[in-house]
């Protein structure tokens, strides 16, 4: 079947590779503060603000030093998963289309329903970390759904002939 | 809607996988669609009204709560 919008069945190996390795390097930097020290670069800022008590440190449209280990996951991690969630299953057809777009609807409100949860009740510093985490859960509860299913689904098959 | 695909399939003495490759879909379509799970598009209704030579009327049919 002809796709759109999809990448080549391979590219959701490349994604795997991808994602795995920046998921745990995502996971160290966000709770345990890790940094690859040679990773210390200038960077180009549209916008950098600082939260030092009585001192504001804002950078508009100016280089700023910077760790870059938190940016280079966060890229590896997003693509990865964009090429695990949106590349072409091995045969395509319109069964799989359509648990794709229902995995992607369910997804979408399962991931707004847990942010308006933590809107509700996490705050300061604790709802900082709930906004990183949404930036990937969308994708995260997509990949999960949407293999499940076509796993279910492939499952059921065993009773059949 | 209901279909009769199962029954279809057993004339013709045909598996799931066998009818899937024929007409160019995955195992899991022939099988949600039998278990009335999945209504086909008219494209693969046509293919398979045209697969077991008979019209799509014989092979798919309306339930009282469509």
């Amino acid at each position: 079947m002809k796709t759109k919008f999809l990448f080549q069945n391979r590219c959701k190996r490349i994604g795997w590779i991808l994602l795995i390795p920046s998921a745990i390097l995502g996971f160290f930097v966000l709770f345990f503060d890790f940094e690859f020290k040679f990773l210390d670069s200038k960077v180009f800022a549209i916008y950098s603000e600082m939260f030092v008590l009585g001192d504001s440190n804002t950078k508009i449209f100016s280089i700023d030093v910077n760790n870059i280990t938190d940016e280079i996951a966060a890229i590896l991690f997003l693509i990865g998963a964009i090429f695990v969630a949106f590349s072409e299953e091995k045969h395509e057809d319109e069964f799989i289309a359509k648990t794709r777009l229902e995995s992607l609807v369910w997804a979408t409100y399962i991931n707004y329903a847990i942010l308006i949860f933590c809107i509700i009740f996490f705050f300061n510093i604790g709802f900082l970390t709930v906004m990183i985490l949404n930036m990937f859960t969308i994708l995260i509860f997509f990949i999960i759904r949407f293999y499940y299913i076509l796993y279910k689904t492939n499952k059921s098959l065993d009773h059949e002939k | 809607m209901k279909n009769n695909l199962k029954v279809e399939r057993a004339i013709k003495n045909i598996t799931q996988e066998e009818l899937a490759n024929q007409i160019g879909v995955t195992r899991q379509a022939i099988n949600s669609i039998e278990l009335n799970k999945y209504v086909p598009s008219t494209v693969l209704a046509l293919k398979l009204s045209l697969f077991f030579n008979k019209s799509v009327n014989e092979i798919f049919y309306l339930e009282e709560s469509d």
